[in-house]
Order: structure tokens, then sequence, then C-alpha cells
């Protein structure tokens, strides 16, 4: 994790990525965000979209079962 | 907003950042996925027989997404050529708000989830045609087609031609008469629409080597193949009303609404290069959107009365 983080001993090192400064770094973490909220939603549709077809492709036989 | 703190960092690729939502949904095309989602929605209530609303509605989510997985991955496959293109250059990808592996990605997850969920909770005939609808686009009109043949458009579009179809077998399970002849429409619509396109914006497609008909056999070509199919167009639109799927509106409009299309595709054949020929066929461009649409539209307006009355 620390060698993801800057590293002092990256800077200057070609093959280490450019380092963002403080305001895109922001933004970047924003857009993630963002992103991960929308991914969140899509599964928590697609479960919601499953329970709903469930019930209603089963119908009333939901209830309909020995206890 | 977001560009300004995007272009602010001179070291920073704007793909470094990963790219918005909107960005994403970009990506699915969604003005395409609206047309989709329209005529597949008349393939399904022109269809005979009832489901249930809910299972209805997941059926066309599951079509407009599989539809939009499709776009996501003509995209990522076209990302060289549409950054060389005056009409595709702000896409996401050559704008460098999503990088062309993302979008390889997206596209795979969408149709892999659209086409399971419509076949478990639907049906698998419909999961199998939107399947093939996805794969024909993706893998016969992007990959093979588009860049090697000027009849890209022809054996390409019937991939824009199955949503009603898919729609239908949503509803029904099968495939029948009625669902092939509005496969036929939007097949037949298709070279007439994006010739017209062609006309006008030949140098584009010419500079980066795709062989449109207008690059390859010339401007009078496709104007004769133009008006060719649209001899084979008009009379195949009006066939919803002699078998019952289309009602005595249906026929009227589509005969007016035919004509009206005859007379300009006999304009853009009559017409040479320059102003005015651009002016032709983006008229003809315009009017064959409102075509389709409206020949839809009274199909699903019948059918909604249809349904409502009897």
């Amino acid at each position: 994790m620390k060698a993801v983080m800057t590293n002092d001993s990256d800077i200057g090192r070609s093959d280490a990525p450019a380092p963002l400064d403080a305001a895109t770094e922001a933004e970047r973490l924003r857009r993630q965000r963002v992103r991960s909220i929308a991914i969140a939603l899509s599964l928590v549709a697609l479960v919601l979209l499953f329970y709903v077809a469930t019930l209603v492709r089963l119908g009333g036989n939901v209830f309909n079962r020995p206890i | 907003m977001t560009e300004t703190t995007a272009n602010s960092s001179s070291s920073a690729p704007v793909a470094a950042l990963g790219g918005e939502v909107g960005d994403y949904i970009a990506l699915l095309k969604p003005r395409v996925m609206s047309l989709v989602v329209f005529t597949a929605l008349v393939g399904m209530v022109a269809a005979p027989g009832q489901v249930h609303p809910v299972i209805a509605a997941i059926a066309l989510v599951c079509i407009a997404i599989g539809a939009g997985a499709s776009g996501a991955l003509n995209m990522w496959y076209d990302a060289d050529i549409d950054a060389r293109m005056a009409r595709t250059a702000a896409r996401p990808i050559p704008r460098g708000r999503v990088t062309a592996d993302e979008a390889l990605v997206f596209g795979t997850v969408l149709s892999f989830f659209s086409v399971a969920t419509l076949g478990v909770l639907v049906n698998w005939v419909a999961a199998g045609l939107l399947a093939f609808t996805i794969a024909f686009y993706v893998f016969v009109y992007t990959i093979w087609l588009k860049r090697r043949t000027p009849q890209n458009i022809v054996i390409g579009g019937a991939a824009g031609a199955f949503p009603p179809m898919v729609g239908w077998a949503a509803m029904t399970g099968s495939v029948s008469l009625e669902s092939v002849v509005l496969f036929a429409m939007i097949f037949f619509w298709t070279p007439p629409h994006f010739w017209a396109l062609a006309l006008y914006r030949a140098r584009d497609y010419e500079r980066v080597g795709v062989p449109m008909l207008p690059v390859v056999s010339g401007t009078r070509e496709t104007r004769r193949q133009i008006l060719l199919y649209s001899f084979l167009l008009v009379p195949i639109a009006v066939i919803p009303a002699f078998i019952g799927l289309g009602g005595k509106a249906y026929a009227a409009i589509s005969v007016v609404l035919g004509a009206r299309f005859l007379h300009l595709a006999w304009r853009v054949y009559r017409s040479d290069d320059g102003r005015e020929g651009d002016a032709t066929a983006r008229k003809l461009f315009g009017f064959s959107i409102l075509y389709l649409f409206l020949l839809f539209a009274v199909l699903l307006v019948e059918h909604v009365v249809m349904r409502l009355v009897g």
C-alpha cells in the first residue's frame, strides 16, 4: 500500500506514474466515489429486479407452502 | 467544470482520472438505444397474448441494456476511426474520458447480464435473439464488414432490425411472420437511411478508410441504390396492413409517408454533387427517421387502442 502512495523513492523514476496535484487527485477520488455508488445502485437494482420478478412469476404460490 | 479540473494538471491524462458516470452512459449510445427501445416496445405491444407488466418492463430494460452494450463494444473496436471523424470525435474514448479496455469490459459485462437476465426472467428464445443481435452487431458488422465492404450497412443493418423481433419473442416465446415483417421494415429502411447520410459525409468515411458506398462506387451509384432500396422498402412497409398487424390508419399513413419517401429518394437520385445535392440527401436522411418513427408509432397507437377497447 505504501508503495502505491507517493513515495519519495519513486519521484524522478521514469516508470513511476506522474504524481497528481491535489486538485486533480481530489477530482479522481470524487469520480471514483461516484462510479462506486453507481455500481452499488446497479447491483441493488438487479437484486430488486430478481426479487420482484420472482414474486410476479410465482404469484400466490409464494405463500402456498407447508410450514 | 470537471474538464477544467482535469485539464488543470498538465501531467495527468484525463483517462487517469477515470470517467464520469455520464461517460459510461454515452458509451451506450443513448439515442440509438431509444430507437431500439421504441421498436422493441412496438414488437411487444403488437404481439398477441399478455405477460405481466413487470415482466414486460424487465424485457424492455434487458433489450435496452443489450443494445447499449453492443454500442459500447462498437466504440471499443472503432475507437481509432472515431477519433478521426467529425461525427464521432466527441465520443468518450476519443476524448480520453474512458479507456478502450474499460469500454470492452463494460460492454461485455452488460451483454452478459442483459442476456442472462432476459433468459432467466422472461424466456430463452428472446434471450437467444438478443445474444445473436449483440454478436451480429459486434462481430459481423463492426469487426468483419464495416471496414471491408460497401455492403456493410446492408448486412449489418440486420442488427438494428432485430429489436422488434426480440420484443415479440419476449411476449410470445416465438418468432412469427408478423415479427419478420417488422424486422424487414427496419432492414430495408437502413440502406437508404445511412447512404443518405454517407452522401454528405463521404469525405469523413474516405479519410478513415471505411468503404461506404459513395467512397467505393461513387455518389451516382449511391443515389441509384438509395432509390432501388426505397422502392423495396415502401411496399414492405405497407404489408402490416394486409396481415392484420396494422389497421386502416396504418394503411393510409404508410401509403402517404411511403409516397413522400419515394419522392425524396427520387429527388436524391436526380440531384448531383454539391451543396444542393447534400441538402437533398440531408432532407431524405431527416425524413427517413421521421418515417420509421411514425410507422411504428401508428402501429403502437393502434394496438394500444385495440387492447383498451377490445
